[in-house]
C-alpha cells in the first residue's frame, strides 16, 4: 500500500477552497492510497481562515478554540469527508478539540474513501501545559480497518508513551497513523523515543505526521517519517522515508509481506514474560 | 548429554578445585590494595559510573580471569568510578578453562557449513552450551563470587559483575550480580526476556524484577534483551529505581540503528540512568558486538541525545565514564514536560494484553 505523510508545509490555509485544492494536488502526486496530517490541523486551518479569532499566544489560541470550538469542528470534519471522498483515499485529517459531557479531549479522525469516520480516538497522556490548558484524557484505543490493515490513531504526546503502542500491538493493530506537532529545534532525538521506538518493539508500522507552520508565535517543526521494523528499512534505519521539518509530502510503499516476515523470524511479542509483569497488572 | 562419564566427573571436580575461592582469595591478596585504600564517598550529585566492554579472549587458568577482571576494575577505579559495570555472559572466557575447547569451538563454528564435517564432528556437537554451561556451573558460581567480592572491597566499589549462565535447580538460567562496597553479594536478577537462541539452549526466563537500595540510590540489573521490552524498565522505575545497569552481547552485526533499540529508547520512557556493559567479539560461531555506555533522558544530557558517554568501537575493549547526577533525575520526574500516566487505560487493556 501506498501512505503519504503531510506536514501542511506550503499549503494555502487562508481559504478553505484553497487548502482543499493544494491538499488534493499533493494527494494527487503522491499516488498514495493513504494519507495523514499533523496534529492541530484544525486550529491551525481555522485561525489560517479566519474561522477562529487569534490571541497573543498559542495557549491562549488554543483557549479559545476550546470555547468556541464547535461550528468550526463540523465545518473542518466536513472539508476532510469531502476530500477523502474526492480523492478516493483513506485520510487521518489530524486533530481538533472536542467537547462531551464537560469535557475536552484531543481527538484525530480518519475518513476512509466513502468520505465517512472510520476511525477516532482521543489523546490518552497529556503534557504538562496540555493539563494546565484543561485537556481530559482520552481512556480508549480504537482500532479500525484501513484497507484491510488494523489501524490505530496515535495522537500528539501519545507517541511518547510505549502503553500505547503496546496496547495497540497486542490487540492486533499493525499500522498507526500518528499526529503530531513539535515545537522547532532538535527533534531527531525526541522523535526518535517517540514512534520510533514504538514501531522497533512492536513490530508496526507508521505514519508520522509532524506539522510545520506557526501557529499564534509559536513555530512547529519536526521530520515527517514512515516508519518500519529496522530489518526491512534501508540502512536498517527503521525509516522507509523520512522529510526534513518543511517537507511537505513523505511517501512510501509498504510491503505487508516482509513485515509478516520479520514478526515469524524475530517474533518480539511472542517473547513477551507477561508472567514477570503483575507490577503492571495491578495498575 | 555427554559430560556424564568419569572422566568428565573427574574433571569437573578439578575445575572445582582450580577454582576454589581459598586459592583465588591467596593470588588477589597478593596483588590487590587493602582494605580502605581507595573509599570514595558517594553523593547523590555526582556518582562516577563505568561501563567495561570487554573483548571476547579465552583463559586457560581462572588466576588469569582474575587477572583479568582485576585489569578492567582498576582501569575503571583509576577513572574515579564507583559503580563499574561488567557485561552479559561474562563466563563465556571460562570456556576456555576446558580442555579441547578450542576443537569444540571450531565444530559450532562450523555446524551447518558442511554435512560430512558435521557428521566428523558430531562428538563435539552433541554437547550443546547449555551442557557446558550446566558443567561449569559448580567451579563458575564461587570462582565470580570469589573475585568480584574481593574486587568490589579491595576498591571500595559498587560492582554489577556482568551476567552468567549457571545451574539453577535443573535448569540453567542467565543471572547478573550485584555486589557492594563491603564486597557482600548484594543481590541478583535473572533475565527475564529470552533470545530466541537462549530459548533454542533451554534456558529458563526469570519470574521478577528486583531494586537493591545502596548509597548510590536504587539499582537494577536487568540483562540484554531485558531491555527490548519497555515493561522491564516501567516495572523497574514503578519500584523507584534511580539506575539501570543493563549487561549486554548483542549477537548481530552491528548497525548504529538496531544498536539503538535497547537501553537508549527504554532510558527515555522511563526516567531512569542506563548503564550498559558489552561484551564484544567472537566465539563457538558467535559474533558479538556493542557499544558499552551510560544513558540519561535526553532533558539531562548536554547535548540533549541521552548520551552521557558512548564507547566508540563496536568490537573492542573500551570503556565509557560518566558522572550520573540522582537530584536532577529526581528533579527531572517532578517536573516533567510530556510525562503523564493514565491509570484508567491500563486497567481497561493490561489484564486483557498481558494474560
Amino acid at each position: 500500500m501506498r501512505v503519504c505523510v503531510i506536514s501542511m508545509s506550503g499549503l494555502r490555509l487562508n481559504d478553505a477552497d484553497h487548502y482543499s485544492s493544494d491538499l488534493t494536488d499533493i494527494l494527487k502526486s503522491s499516488g498514495a492510497e493513504l494519507a495523514v496530517l499533523p496534529a492541530h490541523s484544525a486550529l491551525m486551518l481555522g485561525l489560517a481562515g479566519g474561522a477562529l479569532e487569534p490571541a497573543s499566544d498559542f495557549n491562549s489560541s488554543f483557549q479559545q478554540y476550546i470555547q468556541s470550538h464547535r461550528d468550526w469542528n463540523n465545518r473542518f470534519i466536513d472539508i476532510h469527508s469531502r476530500l477523502a471522498c474526492s480523492n478516493n483515499i483513506y485520510l487521518a485529517a489530524g486533530t481538533l478539540v472536542e467537547k462531551d459531557a464537560g469535557a475536552h479531549y484531543h481527538s484525530a479522525y480518519c475518513f476512509n474513501p466513502k468520505g465517512e469516520i472510520c476511525g477516532s480516538q482521543r489523546q490518552t497522556h497529556l503534557t504538562w501545559a496540555e493539563r494546565e490548558i484543561g485537556l481530559s484524557r482520552g481512556e480508549e484505543l480504537n482500532i479500525f480497518d484501513v484497507d484491510g490493515f488494523q489501524a490505530g490513531l496515535v495522537v500528539g504526546n501519545d507517541a511518547r508513551h510505549p502503553e500505547v503502542g503496546r496496547i495497540f500491538a497486542l490487540r492486533g493493530a499493525g499500522l498507526l497513523l500518528c499526529s503530531g506537532a513539535l515545537e522547532a529545534g532538535l527533534n531527531c532525538w525526541p522523535q526518535a523515543a517517540g514512534m520510533w521506538s514504538q514501531v522497533q518493539q512492536n513490530q508496526f508500522w507508521a505514519l508520522e505526521a509532524q506539522l510545520s507552520g506557526t501557529i499564534s508565535g509559536r513555530t512547529f517543526g519536526a521530520s515527517s517519517a514512515v516508519i518500519g521494523p529496522c530489518e526491512i528499512t534501508p540502512g536498517q534505519s527503521g525509516y522507509l522515508n523520512r522529510g526534513y521539518p518543511h517537507t511537505s509530502m513523505v511517501t512510501a510503499d509498504l510491503d505487508e509481506e516482509a513485515r509478516q516476515k520479520i514478526k515469524e523470524d524475530y517474533p518480539l511479542l511472542k517473547l513477551l514474560n507477561t508472567e514477570a509483569y503483575s507490577d503492571l497488572k495491578m495498575l | 548429554m555427554a559430560l556424564t562419564g568419569w572422566k568428565e566427573k573427574l574433571y569437573q571436580r578439578y575445575l572445582v578445585w582450580t577454582c576454589r575461592p581459598a586459592r583465588i582469595e591467596k593470588h588477589l591478596r597478593s596483588v590487590l590494595p587493602g582494605p580502605g585504600k581507595h573509599s570514595p564517598q558517594a553523593s547523590r550529585r555526582q556518582i562516577r559510573a563505568a561501563a567495561l566492554q570487554l573483548e571476547l579472549k579465552l583463559f586457560d587458568s581462572p588466576i588469569a580471569f582474575a587477572d583479568e577482571m582485576h585489569r578492567r576494575t582498576r582501569e575503571a577505579v583509576n577513572e574515579g568510578a564507583e559503580l563499574i559495570a561488567f557485561p552479559e555472559y561474562n563466563n563465556l572466557p571460562l570456556l576456555g578453562l576446558l580442555p579441547g575447547f578450542d576443537k569444540m569451538e571450531e565444530a559450532y563454528r562450523n555446524k551447518g557449513k558442511d554435512a560430512e564435517a558435521d557428521q566428523q564432528e558430531k562428538g563435539e556437537e552433541d554437547i550443546s552450551l547449555n551442557d557446558l554451561f550446566r558443567y561449569m556451573s559448580p567451579a563458575v558460581q564461587p570462582l565470580i563470587n570469589t573475585i568480584f567480592s574481593r574486587l568490589a572491597a579491595a576498591y571500595g566499589v559498587y560492582i554489577m559483575a556482568g551476567s552468567y549462565t549457571l545451574a539453577d535447580n535443573g535448569s540453567v538460567i542467565n543471572r547478573s550480580f550485584l555486589f557492594g562496597s563491603a564486597g557482600l553479594l548484594l543481590g541478583s536478577q535473572d533475565k527475564v526476556h529470552l533470545l530466541p537462541v537462549e530459548e533454542e539452549w533451554n534456558l529458563k526466563r526469570g519470574g521478577a524484577f528486583q531494586v537493591y537500595e545502596t548509597p548510590l540510590g536504587k539499582l537494577a540489573l536487568p540483562v540484554c534483551m531485558d531491555a527490548t521490552y519497555y515493561e522491564t524498565f516501567r516495572i523497574l522505575e514503578l519500584r523507584g529505581a534511580d539506575i539501570v545497569l543493563l549487561p549486554i552481547a548483542n549477537l548481530e552485526e552491528y548497525n548504529y540503528w538496531l544498536a539503538l533499540r535497547g537501553i537508549w529508547p527504554r532510558v527515555q520512557e522511563s526516567q531512569l540512568y542506563g548503564i550498559k556493559s558489552a561484551l564484544v567479539g567472537s566465539i563457538a560461531g558467535m559474533n558479538f558486538t556493542g557499544r558499552a555506555g551510560i544513558f540519561a533522558s535526553l532533558e539531562i544530557t548536554p547535548q540533549r541525545d541521552g548520551v552521557l558517554a558512548e564507547v566508540e568501537s563496536p568490537a573492542h575493549e573500551g570503556m565509557a565514564v560518566a558522572d550520573i547526577d540522582l537530584e536532577a533525575l529526581h528533579d527531572l520526574r517532578r517536573n516533567h514536560p510530556w510525562r503523564d500516566s493514565n491509570p484508567a487505560l491500563y486497567r481497561r487493556y493490561f489484564p486483557e494484553i498481558y494474560s
